[in-house]
């Protein structure tokens, strides 16, 4: 049940650049957050800017009763929450949202990130360590500065793949270029189950690949949020399931944000589905 | 001493506090229901609704402006029978008043909406959405036209014996017109007020910031032209106010109170904290204890206005 509570931030870590991992106490988030739930969170009690923020979990500790983010600061309400110190207190309302949903034993899950995106797969990894599976998590950017959240997977022996468009670190290229080198090669032989989340053009290229090869995947948007709870309708994303004549709007934050890449209405292919009715 | 009464009379409904959770700000309350003890809240008004479901505007529908937010959303929503189906029984189990928000393309629709709940258990009385500046049709063309808005408010007194509240525009001149339009039209109460049309432009783009062009301006921004709006309806009529507008402590909703306002609606401070109901409350007893007074109702009305030179 999502708890709002004034919290406290308890540890920051400072990454490369503009990454910080801010750790909060929070029992709840801590016991029940699962892998592609968020909070949203404000620093303080200050008046700019308005809204909460949110942010994926990126991991629990139920029994220190904390958990963590991975945020980049890009804006006055990042800033502002990477600046807290310890001790200082945050607004804080989780978890929030639909968790991605566990790969059957039979697929091979294979976790998809494009910078923030990265995410909700330290939380995943860990929750597929626990039920005996093991993740393989493939990790893009710009540049090599772009990918800080290196440690805590290999802390975690989870395999990272990585890919930079620069071709700073690891395979010169788009991400999913690099899932691709993968799929090519066969896998582990089990059938792919794709899982991502990143900017919308990845996740949109994913949801395509996915199409193409008929895998299941599913991605985790993030459109603009003003409540998380699915009552300012400021979120909404056109979904359709295969068995709806038409799209409907839907929450992000409380539907979402993880959504199945097949029943997104990406933009640019409104039209053609618009038509498609039509006919 | 005894904690002073923070329970209101507003056209005949009683209210257990004067906290009101605003139109489009809270949903259908149920959304609600495991993060905030919905019991607590003096009452709550639904989302806007139509006949029928509707998909609201494109996106992006909001956008964050200095200590505020304007939104497009459109009145997205799940029509009127849907509500009075799913919601209305879900909401029976709290303690609290339940007002819906009427909203129609027409006349006839607004009477539609509002018949279509005459016999629905649990509603305390209706909100009339006059005011919506985000959609095409309807909305702000009648609430910006003394005559049409007298025109909807009689439509729907008509059809109904439940307690008509009109939601006025601040998006008019002269705000007290349209008070009296409505107190002659049959109202029973006042909405003060709705978003401020607004704004917002990425410069890079050179493109609006929301889908739909303009907004609604909602938040601690507006508050200053909600209360003096406020305080010119108090003057201009006699019906029971929700003071509405930027608020978000209990000196923000003081403000309205004292402005003449019998109640008041907290929308965006919703988004911001849902524990915003709890700070308010304990600020308002904490401010009569203050004052020697024993009664919420004793504030209403009490400005203590200088003369003009
Ligand atoms: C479900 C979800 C999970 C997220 N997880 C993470 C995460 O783990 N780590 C991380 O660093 N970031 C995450 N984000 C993005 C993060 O919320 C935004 O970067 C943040 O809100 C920007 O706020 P700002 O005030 O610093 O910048 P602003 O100046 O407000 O915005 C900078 C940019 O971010 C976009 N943005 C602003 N506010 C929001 C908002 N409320 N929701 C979505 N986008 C917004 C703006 O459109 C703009 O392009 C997530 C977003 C969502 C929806
Ligand atoms: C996202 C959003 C949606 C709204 N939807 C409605 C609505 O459906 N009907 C209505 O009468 N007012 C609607 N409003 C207006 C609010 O009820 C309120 O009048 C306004 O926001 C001013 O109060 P505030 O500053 O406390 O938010 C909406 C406001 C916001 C921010």
């Amino acid at each position: 049940m999502p708890t709002n509570r004034d919290v406290l931030l308890v540890e920051r870590q400072a990454l490369g650049g503009p990454y910080f991992v801010l750790s909060f106490g929070h029992p709840q988030v801590a016991r029940e957050g699962r892998a592609g739930q968020f909070v949203m969170i404000k620093a303080g009690l200050s008046a700019e800017p308005p809204l909460r923020r949110p942010f994926s979990i990126l991991a629990v500790d139920p029994e220190r009763e904390r958990f963590s983010l991975f945020v980049k600061a890009i804006g006055p309400g990042t800033r502002a929450l990477c600046a807290l110190e310890p001790g200082q207190p945050a607004q804080c309302l989780g978890p929030l949202g639909r968790p991605f949903t566990a790969p059957a034993d039979d697929e091979e899950p294979l976790l998809v990130a494009g910078g923030y995106g990265i995410a909700p797969f330290l939380l995943m990894s860990r929750e597929l360590r626990a039920r005996g599976a093991t993740a393989r998590v493939f990790y893009g950017g710009r540049t090599a500065a772009e990918l800080q959240l290196r440690e805590p997977f290999a802390e975690a022996g989870v395999p990272l793949e990585l890919a930079t468009d620069d071709g700073s670190l690891g395979f010169h290229g788009r991400v999913t270029g690099a899932l691709e080198a993968h799929l090519d090669r066969g896998g582990d032989g089990r059938r792919p189950r794709l899982y991502a989340c990143g900017p919308d053009p990845m996740l949109h290229a994913v949801a395509r690949l996915a199409q193409r090869r008929g895998l299941r995947a599913e991605v985790s948007l993030d459109p603009w949020m003003g409540c998380g709870v699915g009552t300012c309708l400021g979120c909404v994303v056109k979904i359709q399931a295969p068995e709806q004549e038409r799209w409907k709007y839907r929450c992000a934050c409380t539907e979402g944000p993880v959504f199945d890449a097949a029943h997104v209405l990406w933009p640019g292919e409104e039209r053609s589905a618009a038509a498609e009715a039509g006919r | 001493m005894s904690p002073p009464n923070l329970a209101v009379d507003f056209a005949g409904i009683r209210l257990k506090n004067p906290l009101v959770a605003a139109s489009g700000t809270f949903g259908y309350g149920v959304e609600y229901e495991g993060i905030l003890d919905l019991s607590k809240l003096g009452g709550l008004v639904s989302k806007g609704l139509y006949m029928t479901p509707r998909d609201g505007n494109p996106t992006p529908r909001l956008a964050e402006t200095p200590s505020g937010l304007l939104n497009a959303i459109g009145l997205q929503g799940v029509g009127v029978r849907a509500f009075a189906r799913d919601v209305l029984p879900r909401l029976a189990r709290h303690d609290t008043a339940v007002f819906v928000n009427v909203c129609g393309d027409s006349v006839e629709e607004y009477a539609e909406v509002a018949a279509a709940l005459e016999d629905a258990p649990g509603v305390a009385g209706l909100e009339i959405n006059i005011s919506c500046p985000n959609v095409k049709k309807g909305g702000l063309a009648f609430g910006n036209d003394p005559a049409m808005t007298h025109a909807v408010v009689a439509a729907v007194r008509k059809v109904t014996k439940r307690p008509l509240i009109p939601k006025l525009s601040p998006n008019v001149s002269d705000i007290a017109t349209f008070a009296r339009a409505c107190a002659d039209a049959g109202a029973d109460g006042l909405s003060c007020v709705n978003t401020l049309l607004g704004m917002a432009i990425d410069v890079e783009s050179r493109r609006p910031k929301l889908a739909f062009g303009t907004g609604g301006l909602s938040g601690p921004a507006i508050r200053p032209v909600a209360v003096r709006m406020t305080w010119q309806v108090a003057r201009a009529v006699k019906l029971p106010i929700f003071g509405i507008g930027g608020i978000s402590s209990a000196a923000d909703a003081l403000e309205f109170l004292i402005a003449g306002a019998t109640a008041v609606q907290i929308g965006t401070a919703n988004f911001v904290d849902p524990g915003v109901y709890d700070r308010i409350l304990a600020g308002l007893s904490d401010y009569l204890v203050r004052h020697g007074l024993g009664d919420v109702r004793e504030v209403v009305g009490t400005l203590q206005m200088p003369e003009r030179a």
